[in-house]
């Protein structure tokens, strides 16, 4: 979503949902994996709203749908593509909209093509793109063009409508397998209702074609001016109860809180790292460095930039890959805190050869995971295994302080309210010790390579406190010590003068703890609770907001506003807090114009573009190179979403056939014995695994809980009647399920909720596993990622857990 | 009547054990029974839901410093006290006699764990920390530039041979810490479940 | 809080719970919450079908979820439904309860006395849908509460309480009924089968449902009743056995008329043609 509207979180928010008038959930099987939005969905459904759920299995979520379909996993960006080309065809999108809040109208670069599966710029020996081709079309200020109307060849609307040219209702339906009368009535039934929102989830995300199909949610939004308004946007439903926290903290290898580029080894200098992501991240990564290195950063020492790691941009590695670069030796200490890779990553054999290869484990957590007792999973052999582990007991959520940032971007924190178990410890603890002991471990060095640890600002006290934390987070004016109140404070502040761990968090504890606020009012009635915690950014509650007004700063849905231009008092008041570059400049004005301010050029993003705003007509005078403002967020697979088959599928993509899977993934190859690619006619099935309502993730808390074990005790392989009947099964049979990389046994489902259907005039079956087992706990079970395929997305670099190639026999 | 019959005549053995404990009944006893709520006297601390990203209240019911019920906040805007069946079976977590309530280590090579002291853990840990980083330590990098194809030489100061994994499953705070901790030692190399 | 003597200020109406059926997820919550308001343990359970993991009631599950996988000309429907305790106007369990352990409260709830039961079986055998369950080691039997502890100190049930889709909705009789039957009329515009079970079924019933298609796709019968021979043995033959049974049975009589001048036991037709009043008047 980064690279269409500017920020890659949730839109809206779940007590939103009651606002729409319409539901496209497709690629989330919410009713199971976030129970709680069916409460809000179930609100809006008694006021009219229709449900249409896209999924490869009838789920709990499509028991309540007014229109489901089944999809061949991995297809969705065909039937998107035709919904696409259903709405420019017969002119459903919101023309205002389009023209004022996307980049529709803006002329791209002559030298963009796609060809045949490909976009201009392909490099087939590494397999990846040039992008210079696909920008825009600039004046010589270095400012886009836009085109007079939508019908200008260069324009981006053009594109989108040439493009999607290709994506008929019948072409989607041979790719998809869903019929072209259901896709045109999915079409019709989404275009005409307003507000509609789109819910995804690990459904559209677990795919080598995943960005691109998260892009066409984005398009469809965009052109039916969705986006912004309470009711519609597009709701990422994110999986774990921190993980938007946690993105937000940048526990990924190349960003740094607050969604800024981590550096890499070309950025020397800050000012390195400032050419290549422009100077709109100057303040915030000094405000970083301030917070990290305290007084010991100075403008002199380019504010400790230097202490800081630099990721090799060639290397990719992504959590997946993470085990690869274990395999090759790179890694010999793993310090894994509440993750249990042995069950999570695809293709485990990966992660356990891994494993067995690292000097030590270190493993915090609150039950013994399959993780950490690797060394004695079923088959191995303790004495072969090298690996020193260390387990560390982790405290609940309920047993320390702290917060937790949901999924509609609300910072929740809440006190401990009973004592860890035995000597269990917060996390929080265990890294202060962690860093204490190193620090003195060091005392005395005199290598560079130390200076971070000595310099580092380490002060939550004796016993550390994570109120200290979020302060932090929320930001100091470093001049005076004392902590900053908002968000516009720490905007106003020079650079250097303050500091805040993770900008988008600034002002969270400024007037008091504004993460623990609980009064529950909604005077709108439009669910927005902006007195309960804090929301991200500036409490903002429905992001991009500015597009719920027209031209003039107006709200367009008079039953649901949430921000409008107060011309009396000269602001942007509202319901909800307006999401603008500044609250006084109204919409006659530059700033009061951009209903997407994180983006660079202000707008929604049709086409994802290479562009960076600010770039100086003419080159800095000193020879150096220029620094521009902001570079707007691209997808490594193209501009424009294009369908392309899983790295595994059943049938040839009959698009381009000789450019069948995304031409930009490549296929690990550290261990050629277990990272294969199985063929149709081994595998003719296609596997697609997922949770239960019942369980959790990869099961390490849930299957440890006898309640829950009761609720679903075993995993199992749901297959149709027919599969059932060709292979002679009966329900509840013991089945052996096999990809090109392992095997697993495990008793079958027979059910109507999978039917058999038609992908290019084939028959074609789809197997659904859910994947929350493993060897240990109360329930073990076998791990369904013994099967799946660890190819990732080029862009997110996440896996394709949703489909892969399997064979079924009775076990 | 063949089946009343039969009942009657079993219904005669049974009842007459049963009013024989019956005499002397006392509805006073039956008032100590338990019929008082049983989170009457208990202090009320709202937590927040560890399963999805919903972020739903959770209302902690404490007696004597033990964790007795577990609910929903109804006070909570988004759930109002509802729970999916995950989170209304968290209070099995506080108690279970499966968590891990001591450091452990397991040696190389052994079949079991050895129960260590927290000190000893945390010495351990920091020591390979070190070791690692010593010993895996990259000032510098040669990197071949892809447009004119010269290798390059580059700072990074990277401790190369460690990985840090977490979390979406811990704080905000704890989160942040495991980045900059991360960043400090001088590893780029953290990841976690936001990307699978 | 004893049965029967509601928190002060709290009316005294007859309750109903409505099973919105065609709200249901079937996420299994209501089950959870009810084993841990009831502080009940789990059981080993593998898959009977469909999502299903309980066949039937145990002594330890007072309710669960029946998962009905119904495909008919190329459309599916899951139907879900929370099984528990229909808590009957007129139950069957307590007709046949041989030691006066079930008893209903005003607020229409059928509770088992555990002091009381001495685990004869009689309430299973008569339950028209086998919900209670004797525990064959303690020898009492057990089933739905209703949380009687908890309505009666002006909380919902617990199931109630959870359910986030909202299938669940707990209030006095009237006033649900006539959101039952709006519910109804709206859900039969997309489920032309829709209907409400438990309005007639022994005498209404406290759970209420709106069930999506007919009561046999659910595996239900319409228009139960209580067996004949249960009333012929109920009202006639038993209240003999009892007058025969001398002065120990008249000592606990002294003992639960003394509860029913306290307003502890119904004045309800049901209970008042009980064993225990019209032994009395002997």
């Amino acid at each position: 979503m980064s690279p269409s509207f500017g920020r890659g979180a949730m839109t809206n928010s779940w007590s939103d949902l009651q606002n729409s008038e319409c539901f496209l959930i497709a690629g989330s099987n919410c009713a199971e994996n976030h129970p709680i939005a069916m409460r809000w969905i179930n609100k809006a459904k008694e006021k009219g709203a229709k449900v249409i759920v896209v999924d490869p299995r009838f789920t709990r979520t499509a028991s309540q749908a007014d229109i489901f379909a089944q999809i061949r996993p991995g297809a969705d960006i065909a039937y998107l593509g035709a919904i696409i080309k259903h709405i420019i065809d017969n002119k459903l999108y919101d023309a205002d909209y389009v023209s004022n809040y996307t980049n529709a109208l803006v002329k791209i670069n002559k030298d963009f093509k796609f060809d045949s599966g490909l976009f201009s710029g392909f490099d087939a020996k590494t397999k990846k793109y040039n992008m210079d081709s696909w920008a825009y079309q600039l004046d010589d200020q270095k400012k886009p063009v836009k085109a007079a109307s939508f019908d200008d060849p260069d324009s981006v609307f053009s594109k989108l409508k040439e493009h999607f040219s290709r994506y008929t209702f019948e072409t989607a339906e041979n790719i998809s397998g869903i019929p072209a009368a259901k896709i045109k009535e999915i079409a019709d039934t989404f275009c005409s209702a307003k507000p509609a929102t789109i819910l995804y989830a690990l459904g559209m995300t677990q795919h080598t074609t995943a960005v691109q199909g998260i892009r066409c949610y984005a398009i469809i939004q965009l052109l039916l001016g969705n986006v912004g308004k309470a009711g519609g946007g597009i709701n990422a439903l994110r999986g774990e109860p921190n993980v938007q926290g946690s993105t937000d903290m940048a526990n990924l290898y190349n960003n740094l809180p607050g969604y800024l580029p981590a550096p890499n080894h070309t950025d020397k200098t800050l000012r390195d790292y400032l050419v290549h992501n422009g100077s709109f991240q100057q303040k915030h990564i000094v405000s970083m460095l301030k917070a990290w290195f305290g007084e010991k950063a100075t403008k002199d020492n380019d504010y400790c930039f230097g202490y800081m790691p630099k990721f090799n941009s060639g290397v990719n590695a992504s959590m997946a890959r993470v085990w690869d670069l274990v395999n090759k030796g790179q890694f010999k200490m793993v310090i894994n805190i509440g993750s249990n890779s042995l069950v999570s990553i695809p293709n485990r054999a990966v992660v356990r050869q891994g494993l067995a290869k690292l000097d030590m484990l270190v493993v915090a957590d609150l039950f013994e995971t399959e993780t950490a007792q690797f060394w004695r999973e079923p088959g191995v052999n303790p004495a072969d295994i090298k690996t020193e582990v260390i387990f560390l007991p982790a405290a609940f959520v309920y047993e320390k302080d702290g917060s937790l940032t949901n999924s509609s971007r609300w910072i929740q924190w809440k006190d401990a309210a009973i004592k860890p178990l035995g000597d269990a410890k917060p996390d929080l603890d265990i890294l202060d010790l962690l860093y204490k002991r190193v620090k003195k471990l060091y005392e005395g060095s005199t290598d560079p390579k130390d200076e971070p640890i000595f310099n580092a600002r380490w002060d939550y006290g004796e016993e550390p406190k994570a109120i200290k934390v979020l302060q932090e987070l929320g930001g100091y004016d470093e001049t005076t010590g004392k902590v900053l109140p908002t968000l516009a404070d720490y905007l106003k502040a020079p650079v250097g003068a303050v500091s805040s761990g993770c900008w988008i968090y600034a002002g969270v504890t400024g007037n008091g703890n504004l993460a623990a606020k609980r009064k529950n009012d909604d005077p709108s009635g439009l669910g927005l609770f902006r007195n309960w915690s804090f929301a991200w950014p500036g409490n903002i509650r429905i992001l991009y907001n500015r597009a719920s007004c027209d031209a003039n700063g107006q709200p367009v849905d008079s039953k649901r506003k949430l921000v409008w231009w107060d011309a009396a008092n000269q602001v942007w008041a509202g319901n909800d807090g307006a999401d603008v570059v500044d609250k006084t400049k109204g919409p006659d004005t530059p700033e009061g114009k951009q209903a997407f301010r994180m983006n660079p050029e202000g707008i929604g993003r049709l086409f994802a573009a290479k562009y960076t705003s600010g770039m100086p007509a003419t080159p800095p005078a000193d020879g150096l190179p220029p620094i521009g403002i902001r570079p707007a967020g691209v997808c490594n697979d193209g501009p424009i979403p294009e369908f392309y088959e899983p790295v595994e599928s059943p049938t040839e993509n009959i698009l381009h056939p000789q450019v069948s899977s995304n031409p930009a993934v490549v296929m690990p190859a550290t261990l050629p014995e277990v990272q294969k690619v199985g063929k149709k006619q081994d595998f003719p099935y296609v596997l697609t695994t997922y949770g239960v309502t019942e369980h959790f993730c990869a099961g390490g808390i849930t299957r440890n809980i006898p309640v829950l074990n009761e609720l679903m005790p075993e995993p199992f392989a749901e297959i149709s009647k027919n599969l059932a009947k060709k292979i002679g099964l009966n329900d509840g049979d013991k089945v052996e399920l096999s990809s090109a990389r392992g095997k697993v046994q495990v008793r079958c489902l027979v059910t109507d909720r999978i039917q058999s259907y038609k992908v290019n005039g084939k028959e074609t079956e789809t197997i659904g596993m859910p994947w929350s087992w493993g060897f240990a706990s109360l329930s073990p079970g076998p791990s369904a990622n013994e099967l799946t395929i660890g190819v990732i997305d080029p862009t997110a670099g996440t896996p394709e857990y949703k489909c892969c190639l399997v064979n079924l026999r009775r076990a | 009547m063949d089946v009343s019959r039969r009942g009657f005549l079993k219904l005669s053995g049974v009842s007459l054990a049963a009013l024989a404990t019956g005499i002397g009944f006392d509805p006073e006893i039956a008032q100590a029974k338990g019929f008082a709520l049983k989170i009457e006297g208990t202090k009320k601390i709202p937590s927040i839901c560890h399963f999805c990203s919903g972020g739903c209240g959770l209302l902690l019911y404490i007696k004597d410093e033990k964790l007795i019920h577990l609910a929903g906040d109804p006070d909570h805007p988004t759930n109002s006290g509802t729970l999916c069946p995950k989170a209304a079976s968290l209070r099995h977590v506080a108690y279970s006699k499966d968590r891990v309530t001591k450091p452990m280590r397991r040696a190389p090579g052994s079949n079991k764990w050895e129960e260590i002291s927290w000190d000893e853990a945390i010495d351990k840990v920091a020591k390979k920390v070190k070791d690692v980083r010593d010993k895996t330590w990259k000032a510098t990098e040669d990197v071949v530039n892809a447009t004119t194809g010269q290798k390059e030489t580059f700072v990074v100061n990277r401790a190369e041979g460690i990985a840090v994994l977490g979390s979406a499953e811990v704080d905000n705070e704890e989160s942040y810490l495991i980045k900059k901790l991360s960043m400090i030692w001088g590893t780029p190399f953290n990841e976690h479940q936001a990307r699978i | 809080m004893l049965f029967g003597q509601p928190k002060e200020g709290l009316e005294m109406t007859k309750k109903m719970i409505l099973v919105d059926t065609s709200k249901c997820t079937g996420c299994k919550a209501c089950s959870a919450a009810c084993k841990e308001w009831n502080d009940l343990p789990a059981e080993k359970t593998t898959l009977v079908k469909s999502y299903q993991s309980m066949k039937d009631f145990t002594p330890n599950t007072y309710t669960y979820i029946t998962f009905e996988e119904k495909y008919e000309n190329s459309k599916l429907q899951w139907l879900f439904r929370k099984a528990q305790c229909f808590h009957c106007s007129e139950p069957a369990c307590l007709k046949a309860c041989t030691s006066n352990a079930i008893s209903k409260t005003d607020y229409g709830f059928v509770v088992i006395d555990r002091e009381k039961c001495i685990g004869c079986g009689y309430c299973v055998e008569n339950c028209p849908f086998s919900v209670p369950k004797v525990d064959k080691v303690a020898n009492k039997a057990s089933k739905c509460t209703g949380c009687t502890d908890r309505v009666e100190n002006d909380l919902k049930p617990a199931c109630v309480s959870i359910c986030q889709p909202g299938a669940l909705d707990y209030g006095d009789m009237d006033a649900m009924m006539d959101k039952a039957k709006k519910r109804l009329a709206e859900v039969q515009k997309k489920y032309p089968m829709a209907n409400l079970y438990g309005e007639k079924e022994m005498g209404g019933t406290t759970y209420k449902y709106i069930l999506l298609d007919v009561p046999k796709a659910y595996g239900l019968t319409a228009n139960v009743s209580a067996p004949l021979s249960l009333t012929l043995w109920k009202d006639l033959i038993r209240p003999v056995g009892t007058w025969a049974m001398g002065g120990a049975a008249a000592a606990v009589l002294v003992g639960v008329l003394t509860n029913a001048v306290k307003g502890n036991y119904k004045k309800d037709p049901i209970a008042d043609q009980s064993e225990p009043e019209k032994g009395g008047k002997h």
